[in-house]
C-alpha cells in the first residue's frame, strides 16, 4: 500500500520527519518497505495566467505575453510557444527560477544545483522577465510542442511543485493480511495518530438530501455472501479527464487514471478502503440490480473483453436480464462506464471475504478491489464511501444524485463486545500496563471502551477491525502501540531437569561422525526429482513414487524414492567443475506411496568416485569401488556394534537396476534387508559420462535406528595363547567366501576361536572352474595353553568334516 | 695350563682389535667360547688338573670368558651403532612432500549452523523433537489458525500431494503434533525441512529448513517477556554478545501478539550496508504468543495455559552467519564450497 505524505496530512497533523514515521509504523507492524522521495525538476515556478498575447515586434514566431503571477505581480514575457493564448493558465518561471528539465528530447532532468538561475533577458530587443514552460522543461513530460496548460482554476501565484504535489514523500507499506483496514489512507492515518498521540480528523461526509427519484431496486438473493449493498444513481455526468491533483495521487499510489468517474471510485477506495463500482445506469435492464450466485450462468465477458468461466457459487451482480459484474472482482464489458455515459449507478457493498478470495484466485483476477474485499473491509463503511464518491463526482463530473442512497442490509452486523480481563494483558505481555493506558490505546484505534468491573473492560471493536475478537488481540494492540521494546527480557525459571534427548537425533549425529571419519563429505539435495529419476532409481521400499499435485515443473514433479540420483547429480555437477573425485553422503528423507497414501522414510546413502586414498608421491592411489564403499559400511557397522548381525548377499537386480549386476550386494541386518551397495551400472555410468568406477550404497536409516541393539557383553582379553593353523582348500569357483566361513563355523569345533580368509587364488595350478581359498584358523582354550597334539586333533577333525560339506580338496 | 690360558686370552684379545670385522669377532667367539672352543675344551679337561689347582684355574677360565664376552659385546655394540649411523645418514625423506591422504569429510554448512542453533536451545532447556514432512491440512494450517481460503495461506505457497496431504510449509506443524501428544509444561524445538512453491534462486528454495520452537505453561508463567528473553539470549549466543535484538509487531495467524525479530546487522554492526539495505537491521525470525485458537485446536484451555512460539529459518541464518549471499550454494554442493567448512 502506497501512502503519499501529503494525503496522510489531510487526516492527521503530523510534523515528524518521514524516517521517524517509517520507523514507528514498521515497529508497530506496518512495515515500511521503501520511502519514495519525489522531487520536482525545477524551483521557483508558479502558477500564472496569460492575460494578453501580442505579436513580438521583431520576430514573427515569438509572442509578447503579459502574465499574472498572483502575489508576485505581473510580468512581460517573450514566448515562442504556438499554443499560447489569452486566459491560459500555465507554469511561469520567475527570474531566479531553476529549470532542471531536459532541453532536448530524451535527456534526463539534471540536478538543480547544476542549473544556472533564470535571468531576465533581452530577446530580439524586448526584455523578458521570466518564462512560460513546457512539460519537458519542467521534467514533467516529453512534450515540448507548447507550454503546459494547467487547470483553469489553479490558484495564481501558487508554487507549481506544491500545486502539482511534486514535492512528495510516498511510503510503501507492507500490509499484513489481518490489517485490511490499513489498505486505506484513513486507516493508516488512524495508525499514525494512535502511534504519535495525535488526533485523527475524518472528513465530514453526509449523504445529500435529495428527493426520491428513479433508482433501480436492489435485491440480495445471496445474503450469506453479500451482507450489504448500497446503490446511488447519478445523472448529468460528463465523462472527462480528472484534474491533475487526482491523477497525480492515483499515480503515486500505483493506479492508472482513466476518467473522472472511474478515478473517483478508485480515489475513494484508496482513501477509505471501500471498493466502489460505477455502472452505466442506462445499461441496467428491468429496473433492478440483483446480487445472486451464478447458478446456471456459465460465461461472462469482463470489461477487459475476456470471456470468463463461472462456477455456480460465484457471486454476481445482475440486472433483471443478465449479469453485470463478478461481484468484487471485475465489472462486465456491457455495463461499463464509457465516454458517452451520462447516468451512473454507484455500487458500494460488503462482500464476504472468502467468496471474493475463491473467485478471484480461480480466475487469476487480482484487483485492488478484490484484494481489499478478501482482507475484510469496514462492515459499516458502505454509505460513507458512496456519499464521499458522490460529492467528488458532483464536483468533478458535473453530476447530481437522482435519488437517495438505496441501502440494503438483510441483517444488521453484530455488535461484538469483548470482555477484557485487564490481568490477561499483563499475563501475556509480561509487563503491567496501567488501566488508563489500556483504555487510551484502545480508544485511539477506534474501539469503544466502558468499565464493566474492577479488573475488566467491555471493549467494542470498531467495525473496520474484524481481526479484534478476544483478549489476546487487544493485548497485541496495547503491546504494539506502546512498543515491544517496553516489554522486559526475562528468562524462564525452570527446575533443573535433564532434557530428554531424541535417540533418533543422537543416532544421526553418530552416523554422521562415522561417515565424516571415513572421508565422506555431507551434502544436501532437494527432495524433488523427475519421474525418470524415480524410474531408474527405485528406492528400497518398492512402493510407487509420490507425485506432487502442483509441481514447479515436470523435472521436479515427484518426490524422490532414493537419494542416489541426487548424489549422482552432485557428482556430475562437481566433475563439470573440474573435480576428479568425490566421496559424499547424505542422510535425508525419501518418499513413497502405498495404496495412494504418501509416506516418508529416512535413508543414508553414499557415493564414492575417483581416488579414495591418495598415497604419497610415487605410490599408486587407492581408487573408489565396491570394496572401498563396503569397507566404509563395515567400519560403520563395527562402530554401531552390530557388525556380527550384518550379512552381505547377492542382490535381486530388479531391486537396484542401476547397480552393476556382478558388483552389487544386499545388506542384511539380522537377516532382514536394510540396504544395497555396489558399483554403478556401466549403462548409468555412460549416461552420467563417468570414466571411473563409482561406488554407491543406500541404507534404510529408519530400520537401522529402530534396530534393538543387543547389549554388548564385555569380556576380558584371553590369558592363554592361541595357535594358528592354515588351510588351503580347492573348491568350486562360485562358492562365496561367506559360505566357506559359515561352513567352518557351523562345525562348531569348541576350540576354534576364529576363521578368516587371507587369500583367494585362481589360475595356474588350479582347474579353471575351481579356486583356492586360504584360511587362517585360530584355536584357543580359555583356561590353559593348548598342546600341539590337541590342536592337531581338533584341526584334522574339522578339516575332515569341512571337505565333504564344501565339496573341496586340500590344496597340494 | 695357566700359560696356555694366558696365551688363549692374549691371542683372542689381539684378534678382537677395534677394527675387527663382524666375521672375525664371530670366528673368535666360536673358536674360543663356542661349544667346541678352546675354553670349553679346557673346562672339559679339568679332571686332569690337580685338585688343588682346580679352583684357581676355574676362576681364571671364568675371568677370561667374562673378559672376552664383554669385549665382544662392546665391539658388537659399537658396530651396530656405526651401522645405524650409516643408515641414518642415508635415510632421508623430503618432508615437504604430501602425506598419504586418508580423507576427512566435512559436515554440510547447514548441518553445522543447525547443530549450533539446536545446541543453544538445548542448553536453555528445550528438547529437540523430529516431526513429519508430509502432513495434512489440519496440522499445517487449520490448527494453526489459518482459515480455509484465508489470504494468510497465500504467504505460504503449498505443494499438495494425493490423498488430501501436503508437504509442510513450515515446521510449525510440529507444534501441533507435540501439543496433541503431550501436556504442558513444554519446551520443545522441532527442526526439519519445509517446502514452498518457490523456484531455486539466490533467495529461495522449494525445500528449506527451519527450527520451530515453543514453550507452554500455565497462564502468566511464560509471557512475552520470556519470549524476548529466550530469543535475545539465543541470538546473542549465535551472533555474539554485542548483537542488538529488536522486536517488531507483525502478523502470523498462529500467534497473538506476533513479533518479527531483527538483529543488528552482522556485517556493518548497525551502521548500514548492502546486506541490511542500509537500515542497520536484518530480519532473523518470527515469533509471538501462541494464539488462543491454536491452544483450542489441541485441546488446551486458553484460560489455563499460554505460551510462546517462534520459527527460525536455518538457510537464512546460515547465510548471515557465514556471510554468503546465495541460497543455491547450499544445495549445489560444490565441493570447493563445502570443503571450506
Ligand atoms: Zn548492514
Amino acid at each position: 500500500m502506497k501512502l503519499p505524505l501529503s494525503w496522510l496530512k489531510e487526516f492527521v497533523q503530523i510534523t515528524a520527519d518521514p524516517d521517524e514515521i517509517s520507523h514507528r509504523l514498521s515497529v508497530a507492524g506496518l512495515e515500511v518497505e521503501n520511502i519514495e522521495r519525489h522531487r520536482p525538476a525545477f524551483a521557483g515556478v508558479t502558477v500564472g495566467r496569460v492575460l494578453s498575447v501580442e505579436r513580438h515586434p521583431n520576430a514573427d514566431r515569438l509572442s509578447l505575453c503579459e502574465v499574472d503571477a498572483g502575489q508576485f505581480g505581473r510580468f512581460r514575457v517573450v514566448c515562442g510557444a504556438p499554443n499560447v493564448r489569452p486566459g491560459m493558465v500555465a507554469p511561469f518561471a520567475r527570474v531566479g527560477a531553476r529549470l532542471g528539465g531536459a532541453r532536448k528530447s530524451g535527456e534526463a532532468p539534471v540536478s538543480l544545483d547544476e542549473v544556472a538561475p533564470l535571468q531576465a533577458a533581452e530577446i530580439r530587443g524586448v526584455r523578458s522577465e521570466g518564462m512560460l514552460c513546457s512539460g519537458r522543461e519542467l521534467g514533467l513530460s516529453e512534450d515540448h510542442s507548447g507550454i503546459l496548460a494547467l487547470e483553469s482554476d489553479a490558484p495564481l501565484g501558487t508554487d507549481l511543485a506544491q500545486y502539482l504535489e511534486l514535492d512528495e514523500t510516498v511510503f510503501d507499506i507492507a500490509i499484513t493480511p489481518n490489517r485490511g483496514d490499513c489498505l486505506s489512507t484513513v486507516g493508516l492515518a488512524r495508525e499514525v495518530a494512535a502511534l504519535f498521540g495525535l488526533k485523527l480528523k475524518l472528513p465530514k461526509i453526509k449523504p445529500p438530501a435529495v428527493s426520491d427519484g428513479e433508482c433501480p431496486d436492489i435485491e440480495i438473493h445471496a445474503a450469506d455472501l453479500c451482507r450489504r449493498y448500497a446503490g446511488l444513481p447519478m445523472g448529468g455526468i460528463r465523462i472527462a479527464n480528472s484534474p491533475a491533483w487526482l491523477r497525480r495521487r492515483l499515480e503515486l499510489c500505483g493506479m492508472r487514471a482513466l476518467n473522472n468517474v472511474v478515478d473517483v471510485t478508485n480515489y475513494v477506495m484508496l482513501e477509505l478502503g471501500q471498493p466502489l463500482h460505477a455502472f452505466d445506469l442506462d445499461k441496467i435492464q428491468g429496473g433492478k440490480v440483483v446480487v445472486r450466485r451464478a447458478g446456471d450462468e456459465r460465461r461472462f465477458v469482463t470489461l477487459d473483453n475476456q470471456e470468463r468461466e463461472l462456477r455456480p457459487d460465484d457471486l454476481l451482480i445482475a440486472d433483471a436480464v443478465r449479469p453485470l459484474a463478478i461481484a468484487g472482482v471485475m465489472g462486465g464489458l456491457d455495463s461499463e462506464v464509457s465516454d458517452t455515459t451520462t447516468r451512473i449507478l454507484l455500487e458500494s457493498a460488503y462482500f464476504e471475504p472468502m467468496t471474493i478470495a475463491r473467485t478471484a484466485r480461480r480466475l487469476g483476477l487480482r484487483s485492488e478491489a478484490s484484494y481489499r474485499f478478501e482482507r475484510g473491509i469496514d462492515r459499516q463503511g458502505q454509505v460513507t464511501a458512496i456519499s464521499r464518491a458522490a460529492a467528488l463526482i458532483r464536483q468533478l463530473a458535473g453530476g447530481h444524485e437522482l435519488a437517495p442512497v438505496r441501502d440494503v442490509e438483510p441483517e444488521a452486523a453484530l455488535r461484538r463486545e469483548i470482555d477484557l480481563d485487564l490481568r490477561r494483558v499483563g499475563a501475556l505481555l509480561g509487563v503491567d500496563v496501567p488501566r488508563a493506558e489500556i483504555r487510551r490505546r484502545l480508544i485511539s484505534i477506534g474501539a469503544a471502551v466502558h468499565t464493566t468491573g474492577k479488573e475488566r473492560l467491555g471493549v467494542i471493536a470498531p467495525s473496520f477491525r474484524p481481526d479484534l475478537n478476544e483478549a489476546a488481540d487487544l493485548a497485541e494492540e496495547v503491546g504494539r502501540l506502546r512498543g515491544f521494546e517496553e516489554v522486559p527480557e526475562r528468562l524462564p525459571q525452570r527446575p533443573a531437569q535433564i532434557i530428554t534427548r531424541d535417540p533418533a537425533r543422537a543416532f544421526v549425529a553418530r552416523t554422521r561422525d562415522t561417515m565424516l571419519g571415513c572421508g565422506l563429505t555431507e551434502i544436501r539435495t532437494i527432495a524433488f526429482v523427475a519421474p525418470e529419476d524415480n524410474r531408474r532409481f527405485p528406492g528400497l521400499d518398492g512402493g510407487s513414487p509420490v507425485v506432487v499435485t502442483n509441481p514447479l515443473s515436470t523435472e521436479l514433479s515427484q518426490l524422490r524414492t532414493s537419494l542416489i540420483p541426487g548424489l549422482l547429480g552432485v557428482l556430475r555437477f562437481n566433475l563439470n567443475r573440474q573435480a576428479t573425485a568425490m566421496h559424499a553422503f547424505e542422510i535425508a528423507k525419501v518418499f513413497h506411496s502405498t495404496s495412494d497414501t504418501p509416506s516418508e522414510g529416512q535413508r543414508l546413502a553414499a557415493i564414492s568416485y575417483g581416488d579414495f586414498i591418495v598415497t604419497s608421491v610415487g605410490a599408486p592411489p587407492i581408487a573408489a569401488g565396491f570394496f572401498t564403499v563396503k569397507g566404509i559400511l563395515e567400519a560403520y557397522f563395527v562402530s554401531l556394534g552390530i557388525f556380527d548381525q550384518i550379512t552381505f548377499a547377492g542382490i535381486d537386480t530388479a531391486r537396484a537396476p542401476y547397480l552393476h549386476p556382478g558388483m552389487a550386494a544386499e545388506v542384511r541386518l539380522a537377516g532382514k534387508m536394510i540396504g544395497v551397495l555396489g558399483e554403478l551400472h556401466p549403462q548409468e555410468a555412460l549416461r552420467f559420462e563417468l570414466s571411473r568406477n563409482c561406488g554407491l550404497f543406500e541404507l534404510d536409516f529408519g530400520a537401522l535406528a529402530d534396530y534393538r541393539h543387543p547389549p554388548r557383553a564385555i569380556e576380558a582379553p584371553p590369558r592363554f595363547p592361541a595357535v594358528r593353523r592354515d588351510l588351503a582348500l580347492v573348491l568350486d569357483r562360485d562358492v562365496p567366501a561367506a559360505t566357506v566361513i559359515g561352513t567352518v563355523k557351523n562345525v562348531q569345533e569348541p576350540l576354534l576361536e576364529s576363521v578368516e580368509i587371507f587369500d583367494v587364488y585362481t589360475g595356474e595350478g588350479i582347474a579353471p572352474d575351481k579356486k583356492s581359498v586360504a584360511l587362517s584358523l585360530r584355536y584357543r582354550h580359555k583356561e590353559r595353553t593348548l598342546t600341539d597334539e590337541e590342536v592337531n586333533r581338533a584341526h584334522e577333525a574339522l578339516v575332515g568334516r569341512v571337505l565333504p560339506l564344501l565339496n573341496a580338496t586340500m590344496r597340494q | 695350563m695357566r700359560e696356555q690360558l694366558e696365551a688363549i686370552r692374549n691371542r683372542a684379545m689381539a684378534q678382537l682389535g677395534d677394527d675387527a670385522s663382524a666375521e672375525q669377532i664371530e670366528n673368535v667367539r666360536v673358536a674360543v667360547l663356542g661349544r667346541g672352543g678352546e675354553l670349553t675344551a679346557i673346562m672339559r679337561g679339568m679332571r686332569e688338573v690337580p685338585a688343588e689347582e682346580r679352583p684357581a684355574i676355574g676362576q681364571l677360565v671364568n675371568e677370561i670368558k667374562r673378559e672376552l664376552e664383554s669385549r665382544i659385546e662392546a665391539l658388537q655394540e659399537r658396530q651396530q651403532r656405526a651401522r645405524m649411523e650409516r643408515a641414518l645418514a642415508e635415510q632421508r625423506l623430503d618432508v615437504t612432500l604430501p602425506g598419504t591422504r586418508i580423507g576427512r569429510g566435512r559436515s554440510h554448512p547447514l548441518t553445522q549452523v543447525a547443530e549450533e542453533m539446536i545446541g543453544l536451545f538445548e542448553a536453555m532447556g528445550f528438547e529437540a523433537v523430529a516431526t513429519q514432512d508430509i502432513d495434512d491440512d489440519f496440522h499445517n494450517f487449520s490448527a494453526l489458525n489459518f482459515p480455509p481460503d484465508h489470504p494468510a495461506r497465500e504467504m505460504q505457497d503449498t505443494f499438495f500431494l494425493p490423498g488430501g496431504l501436503l508437504l509442510r510449509t513450515h515446521t510449525s506443524n510440529g507444534q501441533i503434533h507435540v501439543m496433541q501428544r503431550r501436556q504442558p509444561p513444554l519446551a520443545v524445538i522441532c527442526p526439519g525441512n519445509c517446502y514452498r512453491r518457490d523456484e531455486l534462486s539466490v533467495r529461495a528454495s522449494p525445500m528449506f529448513s527451519q527450527i520451530e520452537g515453543f514453550m507452554v505453561d500455565r497462564t502468566g508463567i511464560v509471557t512475552m517477556a520470556h519470549l524476548k528473553g529466550v530469543l535475545s539470549e539465543f541470538l546473542r549466543g549465535l551472533f555474539g554478545a554485542a548483537t542488538r535484538v529488536r522486536f517488531r509487531a507483525s502478523f502470523f495467524p498462529f500467534t497473538e501478539p506476533s513479533a518479527e525479530v531483527d538483529i543488528s546487522c552482522v556485517l556493518c554492526g548497525g551502521g548500514g550496508c548492502r546486506v541490511c539495505k542500509h537500515s542497520g537491521w536484518v530480519e532473523i525470525l518470527g515469533s509471538g504468543m501462541i494464539h488462543p485458537n491454536v491452544l483450542r485446536a489441541v485441546g488446551y484451555d486458553p484460560a489455563e495455559y499460554q505460551g510462546f512460539a517462534f520459527g527460525v529459518g536455518i538457510e537464512r541464518t546460515a547465510l548471515l552467519k557465514l556471510g554468503v549471499d546465495d541460497m543455491r550454494l547450499f544445495f549445489e554442493n560444490d565441493l570447493r564450497f563445502l570443503e571450506q567448512f
